[in-house]
């Protein structure tokens, strides 16, 4: 099965139940029945804004805590001198 | 005197000139890298040789105009014939199938892959290899968005990436958040391609990849995830473009969206 096939068919099943929850055909257990009429219309939305808030934190995390490296960068160009130094000298051409 | 280490005794158990008893092989993928292909190749056999490990370099180029071939060759003069063996193509025929062909004469038990211009830098393979020892890892990652390694690793220093301003940042890190909610990898780098594998691991899963250019490589990570293979991860510098700037087209941001639904519908 492909991880597709797979959320589709979890997706099916969660929704299946969330719109028999909302229709009253099934029962919510341990919540009453006034409390479960007035959450269940809006959490679709709650859903899509919380995943929306949390992309948007972890894009913004992602920014903030990307590092830089200079000293990578030079380190490596050193190293590139070096390289091409010793190569000459065992006779291997380095433009 | 000490039994073990008299003449009989040592023949039976073999002398290793290397601390470390396995070999690993480095697969170069070159296409007009003449000027990168000795320094390259000089970073990894210094590297080799501090760490008393047994290597070879086989150089895949696929038919550059520019002399790539030569250089090899010069460099097998100089280093050896068994550790830079030069295979070369026909034509430019693609990352994976070059991996494929490389793999054909691989004489280690660990293949490392990476680019060959110097945005991936050799002194972060004996932290791969530490980090594979240490776990039975199955390929071990490098990752540039780590600052600590994967399960943790004591000598391991942060992640970073050289030579990308604010923007190109924001489209990798969105690239690798969608990434990560599709298809669920389980390594924070997904399109990174300096990676240890060992070599068993590594042509299972090149014989079901299907994908070319850099989605390949996602690709790998994706179906060893699937097929239940062990990866590590260890944070590495990557310094893009060392010679020019780094762009990043609308079309690559496109291909990289329909990469990762092929992925999600495929795997």
């Amino acid at each position: 099965m492909t991880r597709a096939q797979r959320i589709a068919v979890i997706s099916t099943i969660l929704t299946a139940l969330y719109l028999l929850a909302f229709f009253e055909i099934l029962q919510v257990p341990l919540v009453e029945g006034a409390v479960v009429q007035e959450i269940l219309p809006v959490l679709p939305w709650w859903l899509l804004v919380s995943f929306g808030s949390y992309s948007l934190w972890s894009l913004g995390w992602g920014l903030l805590t990307f590092r830089d490296c200079p000293e990578a960068y030079e380190e490596l160009l050193a190293e590139i001198s070096q390289a091409k130094n010793e190569l000459r000298s065992r006779g291997v051409t380095v433009d | 005197m000490n039994p073990f280490a008299s003449s009989a005794a040592l023949d039976m158990q073999g002398q290793f000139s290397t601390q470390d008893t396995h070999m690993y092989s480095v697969i170069l993928p070159t296409y007009n890298e003449r000027k990168n292909l000795p320094i390259i190749v000089w970073l990894l056999a210094k590297m080799f040789a501090d760490n008393q490990l047994a290597w070879e370099i086989i150089v895949v180029d696929d038919a550059s105009p520019d002399g790539t071939q030569e250089i090899a060759r010069q460099l097998a003069t100089t280093y050896g014939e068994d550790k830079i063996i030069l295979k070369p193509r026909a034509g430019k025929l693609g990352l994976g199938t070059a991996y494929i062909h490389g793999l054909n004469f691989v004489r280690g038990d660990f293949v490392i892959i990476m680019d060959a211009d110097f945005s991936h830098h050799p002194k972060f393979i004996p932290q791969f290899i530490q980090q594979q020892k240490a776990h039975n890892f199955d390929i071990v990652t490098g990752t540039r968005y780590r600052s600590s390694a994967a399960p943790s690793l004591a000598n391991a220093k942060p992640g970073g990436v050289h030579g990308w301003d604010l923007k190109r940042k924001l489209v990798s890190r969105g690239a690798n958040f969608l990434a990560a909610t599709v298809l669920n990898p389980g390594v924070s780098d997904l399109t990174g391609s300096f990676r240890l594998y060992k070599r068993s691991v590594l042509q299972h899963i090149i014989s079901v990849t299907q994908s070319k250019g850099y989605v390949f490589q996602m690709e790998m990570m994706v179906r060893a995830k699937a097929l239940g293979y062990t990866v590590g991860e260890v944070p590495i510098t990557f310094v893009d473009r060392l010679y020019g700037e780094s762009k990043l087209g609308a079309d690559e941001i496109v291909s990289y969206g329909k990469g990762v639904w092929g992925l999600f519908v495929g795997v």
